[in-house]
């Protein structure tokens, strides 16, 4: 029996050896990826039927998907001058040829080409995406708006769909940031489109409003403000609705509720609220039923953030007697210190993909942002500066970070690759733009 | 219930509100009087504005205190110290114990430690490629490297493979685009491709080791596909190339 399997390795070792000799007797050429490249893009002027609208609509279309690619850090767009092929689409008709040697041979990796046009009361715009390497088409799609909708932000949408066709990961142009803006002089809270464009309040109230956190369907922004009673109570404003909702208020004003954030699967928060003396990480639904207390000590336990399953709750505890990170099981559970490293460990948000706590820890008194991975086996720093970088929120596709910093002076709101590469600043306007939090992809 | 509420948070702030504006008229009287305006002159329209200071200083504001054992310690001054009044929640009220020296930090800012430190390795294989590129024939390689090729049946590898290999790779990573999201990961693609004596590729790439990412398997042919023709390989034929995402493989 035991010569029986002996003769069979053997005979296994003989034919993989004759295999591959036969195959290629030749060395392998390793490649590794060497310096950043990205892909070059040649975005067509989508053919627009509306006479009216003219070439302006399909412009300003063609240049927000462009804005779009160029956020993904994936794509750089070709100018349209240095075009061999047609600068506006002809037609999408599947008989149609696309010359691709047209736009490989300018250096277009990827060709966008579309349609816009106006039905009854509708936008229908169509795309095709190509890889014009190998000359194969990787998408097609059809979105229909009402006309009078937000075309810029479709665009948008079109180039996250055309950043995941070629890398298998949407891109994240056509989401939102919200953060805390002193701008007006009152500390309120402010929307913006993830590149920085088009800021505007969300809150108005000459209070002092701060801690926003997305529902996971992007509707609504739940907060914290002092605008009764100074005490900071938790409130939440969504889409379409003038006036913003008290949250929790069957739990009476007397508690403080210092910060809330919504669980990435359901109406449930996590969020710290005054306990006796000491501030304490509960789990509780948005309407204040089902409120179970998840720490229980004499110590600070505060900024708690969801694992992207909601299993795990990390948080910020001074237990140890300086500010560090833990984790702990959805229902309080296994309560564990993740950090160990630095003094002043705080502000924890756990990326989308579930791989990394993104956390601020200060450094030589100036915050920089590390990452640590949830088993507390690899720590790293993702933003160091001499000024202070804090705050930090996760992309919904977990490829990129949103916080704030004071490298220039007043705080303002960054945007940084994982990769630590394609900083970018967002915010410019007077006054400090802080707390930053990362919205959901677009429904 | 709601009602009621509303009511009684509305007369909350009214009395806040009354507090404020008798703060801010005895301020301006003063000042009026300090100044030497007679008291009549003062005009009630600026309180908003003076309302909206209140909140915005720290002294003056009644919010602050309210945060939980709150502000943890102002960076030092950036120009605005203004900056303080922002409520964060997570210092704690105890004075801060003195900072601990500064963690090591690994060698850069990337999301994953390098897997291994190549570095002199790495550096010889610049100055060689550099090389290479500019024609110039590199010295001879360094055993650890003829190692890290290798042949399959483990014969010596030739000094014309090696030249070829390296210009080969310089011309394909130019060609090789990897996304961000991509850089670090253990990926790891294995093509066979048929060159002609004059590195033009002949047919269609084939895959014989995909790495498990679809999109990133397509990005290896895109390349090679892109990098066509290659150096003149040393003999046309089918020849091997390993596509890997991270560099300390």
């Amino acid at each position: 029996m035991r010569r029986a399997r002996w003769f069979a390795q053997l005979a296994l070792l003989v034919l993989a050896g004759a295999s591959r000799a036969g195959a290629e007797d030749r060395p392998s050429v390793v490649i590794d990826p060497g310096q950043a490249r990205s892909y070059g893009v040649a975005v067509q002027r989508f053919a627009d039927d509306s006479a009216s609208a003219g070439a302006r609509r399909a412009d300003a279309f063609r240049e927000q998907i462009v804005r779009g690619l160029e956020y993904s850090s994936v794509f750089r767009s070709i100018d349209a001058k240095a075009f061999l092929g047609p600068a506006t689409t002809v037609s999408l008709d599947e008989a149609e040829s696309v010359v691709c040697s047209d736009w490989s041979s300018i250096g277009a990796d990827a060709l966008v080409e579309g349609t816009l046009r106006t039905d009854t009361s509708q936008l229908v715009v169509e795309f095709r995406a190509w890889d014009s390497t190998r000359c194969t088409k990787l998408l097609r799609k059809r979105y229909t708006q009402p006309a009078q909708a937000d075309v810029a932000s479709l665009a948008r949408r079109i180039a996250d769909d055309i950043v995941a066709a070629f890398i298998g990961v949407r891109g994240v142009s056509a989401t939102e940031i919200a953060f805390v803006s002193n701008r007006s002089g009152n500390q309120e809270i402010s929307v913006m489109n993830a590149d920085g464009s088009n800021a505007r309040a969300a809150t108005a109230n000459r209070s002092i409003n701060t801690f926003p956190s997305w529902s996971p369907s992007g509707e609504s922004i739940l907060y914290t403000s002092f605008r009764y009673a100074n005490r900071p109570l938790l409130f939440v404003s969504t889409r379409g609705h003038g006036k913003p909702g008290r949250v929790l208020s069957r739990l009476g004003d007397r508690a403080g509720v210092y910060r809330g954030v919504f669980a990435p699967t359901g109406p449930k928060l996590a969020v710290a609220m005054s306990a006796g003396e000491a501030a304490e990480i509960f789990s509780v639904s948005l309407d204040g039923k089902d409120l179970k207390r998840l720490t229980n000590n004499r110590a600070i336990d505060v900024s708690p953030t969801w694992s992207p399953d909601a299993s795990h709750i990390a948080f910020v505890s001074d237990r140890s007697g300086s500010p560090q990170i833990y984790v702990m099981n959805a229902d309080g559970g296994d309560q564990r210190r993740l950090t160990f490293q630095g003094s002043y460990n705080s502000n924890p948000a756990w990326s989308p993909d579930g791989r990394w706590i993104a956390y601020e820890t200060r450094l030589e008194g100036q915050f920089d942002i590390w990452l640590i991975d949830p088993t507390g086996s690899t720590n790293v720093p993702l933003v160091s500066h001499p000024r202070s970088d804090e705050g930090p929120s996760w992309a919904p596709n977990a490829r990129k970070l949103a916080f704030s910093s004071t490298r220039r002076g007043r705080a303002d709101i960054y945007v940084i690759d994982l990769s630590g590469d394609n900083l970018l600043r967002l915010t410019e306007n007077a006054g400090d733009n802080t707390n930053p939090s990362w919205g959901p992809f677009p429904r | 219930m709601g009602r009621s509420n509303a009511i009684s948070l509305g007369a909350l702030e009214q009395r806040e509100f009354r507090r404020l504006l008798a703060v801010s008229v005895l301020a301006h009287v003063l000042l009026a009087l300090f100044l030497g305006f007679s008291p009549g002159s003062e005009v009630v329209m600026p309180q908003g504005t003076i309302a909206v200071e209140l909140v915005s200083l720290p002294s003056a504001s009644p919010a602050p205190a309210a945060v939980p054992k709150a502000a943890r310690p102002a960076p030092p001054p950036p120009p605005e110290p203004k900056q303080v009044v922002l409520p964060k929640e997570t210092a704690p009220p105890k004075p801060e114990p003195k900072l601990e020296p500064k963690p090591v930090a690994p060698p850069k800012p990337k999301a994953e430690p390098p897997a291994e430190p190549a570095t002199e390795r790495d550096y010889s294989d610049v100055l060689s490629e550099l090389r290479a590129e500019v024609g110039d024939e590199a010295p001879t390689p360094a055993p650890a490297q003829t190692a890290s090729i290798g042949s399959p049946t483990g014969s010596p590898v030739s000094p014309e493979f090696l030249a070829w290999e390296r210009r080969a790779r310089i011309h394909i990573r130019q060609n090789w685009v990897v996304p961000p999201s991509f850089r670090n990961e253990p990926l790891r693609t294995s093509i066979l491709v048929e060159l002609d004596a004059g590195g033009a590729i002949l047919g269609e790439p084939r895959i014989v080791k995909r790495s498990g990412n679809p999109w990133y398997d397509d990005g290896v042919v895109r390349s090679i596909q892109k990098a066509s023709p290659l150096p003149p390989p040393p003999e046309a034929g089918e020849w091997s190339f390993v596509f890997v995402a991270d560099e300390g493989y």
